[in-house]
């Protein structure tokens, strides 16, 4: 294994086991130990302790789904982050780079506007996301007068702006007693909501997307090459790129539609790991990945038992998130990119 | 003696304007081909056209014998390897991490670098007498170091043709003759070399043909001596030099 | 004249006066002309209200009515022009436009802070217009009924409406205080397609369901909305749920996390009506009396015998100016949460 990478993935995988037993163990609703164990033994082992009913839809239904969605969203984001990081060469790009927050958001508003279920809603946010990235990448490979990674952010930056309008128009529009609040809570992002059928919905897309970065691993190191580099060497570069993107998208798609927009994420975590096992991205997507999850899961822990009514994750995802990363940026033994 | 990098009637430029028509070239294994001319003079169109980055307007470019339009992208990169000039900053890769992406080529899409790459990786490190700085990052290295990594990279790649853009630009003197050095020594190993510069000096140090371009071609093209002179180069570059002999090695000092 | 004198003046309210000079309840002295027969109502809460007092005055109402709602009005009501409001969450009246509306009095019934009486006091300035800022609280709709009648110079209709108010909520109040504490049960104002954003206590959108004395659950925080998770609500256990959003009562059966709260088991899950105003929590004005009785129902059946479509048809014969046909009966509380089973 190369240099520096066993202690990381150690350190991430560590941090994760820990957390999660953590969080089945903390929550609003009232639940010893000792049943949680009971439940545990009854589940893994087939024991029959008896356990209060309640307590079984809890950690099940409830508890459950919720830290796996943090897990799975902060993968999502981190790992897409990192692929666009890389693709774009600049570590202060985020995910919501080629527009998908946007699209996913104006999906998601549009569905509450217009009063529809919570699984419409849903389904809204994720076609939306992808609907806006199509658009951005068309866009941008129309454009042949500037670099492609640049028409590609500056296509992002074009529609994210429109997008932002429709939805200030929404917000502008709608009930402000019903619709306005439910679109705020959504646009603030949150994981109060989960349920197993959530789950079930953005767990296969998130994985489709991450299936490709996971087979392109080693190849997306030459993303970071400038593109006449990378031609040289071998690699069709339209291609790739569509792939990475693709990929990082349907994950953040995923991710949004079930949990709003969470921000700092995508941004901060893989810069954080790319300090830790440096830009290889074999190496780098695992780290971030585990990393990622790692993080939400701990602050979707604290959203939901530090005050009675749940705090949006994005004020504690920045809130915890900077000095963190100061703490990683600080102590790292060498300065990577 | 096959010829490993060839140019028949080559018409270089872009979609509307062309830059330079008519160039035959013709580099064998062992010879070094060094390119003189002013900014704007058409050298870095002539590399991308001649490395399949740009397609030629007229005529045709082969490689080993085959031409470049035919040869998909990856065959084109196990033939011949680019070694970009050194400006830009670079990733903190590992220089063997870096010497690695030149097997690209002979990886699967979906592979990662198995054994048998990991050798040719550090056999090019090897080759270029770099193995002490294996294991460092790039963004730690001298100028010149790097450019002895970008050099084993494109070595990695199993190439026998080298296009070296401007390989001693922003280099120390000391480094400068380093990657001079290792020119000639992969000429002597066979390997066909392209480099540019701004030394007409350095056509007289490591190559064996030279190609003089000003703008809208090809001015001369022939051995050191008869394509760097006086005449040529004030035409070309405007000012006044000396051919001077040096125990039967030339070098070229400007009048100022 | 003395300040004290003016408000005195108001009081006795001389119609041969050519203006009067009235004290809202920001406690702004607003000049208000001898006779109004154009109102713009600046907000939902006193759109109802104006509209209750004397129909024909209503210039517009702040948004047009859903389709389902205008059956409930006389269709040249229903269809008077949407003139935006100035206040409250997001304001889309238009200066101009309402100059050119030409109304004698703009009232706004709602909350009277500071921020509000500025604004109040903005407008009135821009415009020219008097503005009258009257309490939107549940406990002050009769007297605000009684100054807007008087400003409007409506004293009767208003009258009989505050006297309707006031024998209401005092009926409510005392069945209510009746209700030893273990008989009032713990209610959960679920909104929102996920029924997870709720009313804190003492909020507005929760003052029905408090007034009546259920326990709101999330009321240990004091506050407006806000978001919760489905494990508090687990914590909480409600014995009752009211809701606003139709597709959160649709989908509340099919949810199985949702099956281990008491609520859901005895099937004590409700959906506010709304046609043509809400009868719960929106809009929070006088259109929320008749909620009382339908809430009540619902928490002590016991104690509100009365027949709730007598009761819905008195209420909007008195207030909306149109008793509702058999058929529209059964639509307000036929749709599916509404009544119990």
């Amino acid at each position: 294994m190369k240099r520096g990478a066993l202690p990381a993935y150690l350190l991430a995988l560590g941090a994760l086991a820990l957390l999660t037993l953590l969080a089945f163990g903390v929550g609003r609703y009232p639940l010893p130990p000792a049943d949680l164990l009971a439940l545990a033994a009854n589940k893994l082992f087939g024991a029959s302790y008896a356990i209060p009913p309640t307590a079984e839809t809890v950690v099940l239904q409830v508890r459950g789904p919720r830290i796996l969605a943090a897990l799975l969203v902060g993968a999502a984001l981190a790992g897409s982050g990192t692929a666009y990081q890389g693709m774009f060469r600049n570590p202060l790009v985020s995910p919501d780079i080629l527009g998908v927050s946007a699209g996913a958001a104006l999906g998601a508003v549009l569905g509450i506007f217009t009063s529809q279920s919570a699984l419409v809603i849903q389904l809204a946010a994720f076609a939306g996301g992808l609907a806006a990235v199509g658009l951005v990448y068309f866009v941008g490979s129309r454009v042949r007068r500037y670099d492609p990674i640049l028409s590609l952010i500056l296509a992002g930056i074009v529609l994210g702006t429109l997008l932002g309008a429709f939805i200030a128009l929404i917000k502008y529009l709608a009930d402000p007693y019903n619709q306005l609040p439910a679109i705020t809570y959504w646009l603030l992002g949150s994981l109060a909501a989960i349920s197993p059928g959530d789950l079930a919905l953005a767990a296969p897309f998130a994985l489709a997307g991450l299936v490709p970065l996971f087979l392109l691993r080693w190849r997306i190191n030459l993303l970071s090459l400038a593109d006449d580099e990378a031609r040289s060497l071998g690699v069709s570069l339209g291609r790739l790129r569509l792939a990475v993107v693709c990929a990082a998208t349907l994950m953040t798609a995923a991710a949004v539609a079930i949990s709003g927009i969470i921000g700092w994420v995508g941004l901060l975590i893989p810069h954080a790991a790319r300090m830790l096992v440096g830009p290889e991205f074999s190496r780098l997507l695992p780290v971030a990945m585990a990393l990622g999850a790692a993080f939400l899961l701990a602050v979707d822990t604290l959203c939901r038992t530090i005050a009675p009514i749940e705090v949006p994750p994005g004020v504690l995802t920045a809130l915890i998130g900077t000095p963190f990363f100061l703490w990683i940026f600080v102590g790292a033994r060498r300065a990577w990119q | 003696m096959a010829v490993t990098l060839e140019a028949r009637r080559l018409g270089y430029g872009y979609p509307g304007r062309a830059v330079g028509r008519n160039l035959d070239l013709a580099l064998a294994p062992g010879e070094v081909l060094c390119v003189l001319g002013p900014n704007g003079g058409g050298k870095t169109t002539l590399f991308r056209t001649l490395l399949g980055l740009l397609p030629a307007q007229e005529g045709e470019v082969l490689l080993l014998g085959s031409p470049l339009e035919a040869l998909p992208r990856a065959e084109i990169a196990r033939r011949m390897g680019y070694v970009p000039q050194g400006s830009g900053a670079p990733f903190a890769f590992t220089v063997h991490e870096n010497v690695l992406m030149g097997r690209t080529a002979h990886i699967g899409l979906f592979a990662a670098p198995g054994a048998a790459d990991r050798e040719a990786a550090d056999r090019a490190i090897e080759a270029l007498g770099i193995g002490a700085l294996s294991a460092r990052v790039l963004t730690e290295l001298s100028g010149g170091e790097r450019q002895l990594a970008m050099i084993a990279r494109a070595l990695a790649q199993g190439a026998r043709a080298l296009v070296l853009d401007e390989p001693t630009a922003s280099l120390d003197f000391g480094n400068q003759v380093r990657v001079l050095r290792q020119i000639r020594r992969l000429a002597a190993e066979g390997y066909a070399v392209v480099f540019s510069t701004h030394d007409p000096g350095q056509a007289f140090l490591a190559a064996s043909r030279v190609l003089l371009l000003a703008q809208g071609g090809a001015l001369r093209q022939g051995p050191p001596a008869d394509v760097v002179t006086a005449d040529n180069l004030r035409a070309v570059y405007g000012v006044e030099v000396r051919i001077a002999a040096v125990d039967g090695a030339r070098a070229c000092l400007p009048v100022l | 004249m003395t300040r004290a004198a003016l408000a005195a003046l108001a009081l006795v309210s001389v119609p041969a006066l050519a203006q009067r000079e009235m004290l809202d309840s920001a406690g702004r002295y607003v000049v208000v002309p001898a006779k109004v027969e154009r109102v713009y109502a600046a907000g939902p809460p006193a759109s109802v209200l104006v509209f209750a007092i004397d129909p024909d005055k209503l210039l517009g109402w702040t948004r047009a009515f859903h389709p389902s709602e205008k059956p409930f009005l006389e269709p040249r009501y229903a269809d008077l022009p949407e003139l935006g409001r100035l206040t409250g969450r997001g304001n889309t009246a238009n200066a101009e436009a309402l100059l050119k509306a030409h109304p004698d009095l703009i009232v706004d019934v709602g909350a009277t802070a500071p921020v509000f009486a500025s604004l109040a006091d903005r407008v009135q300035q821009q415009t020219g217009l008097p503005y009258l800022l009257l309490d939107g609280r549940f406990e002050a709709i009769p007297d605000t009924l009684r100054a807007l009648g008087h400003a409007m110079g409506d004293e009767a209709s208003a009258e009989r409406l505050a006297r309707y108010c006031e024998q209401a909520i005092a009926e409510v109040k005392a069945r209510v205080a009746r209700v030893p504490p273990d008989r009032r049960p713990r209610a959960y104002y679920a909104r929102g397609p996920q029924g997870l954003v709720t009313a804190l206590g003492g909020s507005i959108n929760a003052q029905v369901m408090e007034f009546l004395g259920a326990k709101n659950v999330a009321g240990a925080t004091q506050g407006g909305l806000a978001n919760v998770s489905l494990e508090q609500v687990l914590g909480w256990d409600p014995e009752v749920i009211f809701t606003n959003d139709p597709n959160f009562y649709r989908e509340v059966w099919q949810d199985a996390r949702w099956q281990a709260i008491s609520a859901v088991r005895a099937k004590r899950v409700f959906l506010a009506p709304h046609l043509p105003f809400g009868w719960f929590d929106y809009p929070p004005g006088a259109n929320r009396i008749i909620g009382l009785y339908w809430a009540g129902k619902i928490l002590y059946p016991d104690l509100f015998p009365e027949d709730l479509r007598a009761k819905t048809a008195e209420f909007y014969r008195l207030f909306y100016h149109r008793e509702p046909a058999a058929a529209q009966l059964d639509a307000l509380l036929g749709e599916p949460g509404v009544m119990p089973k």
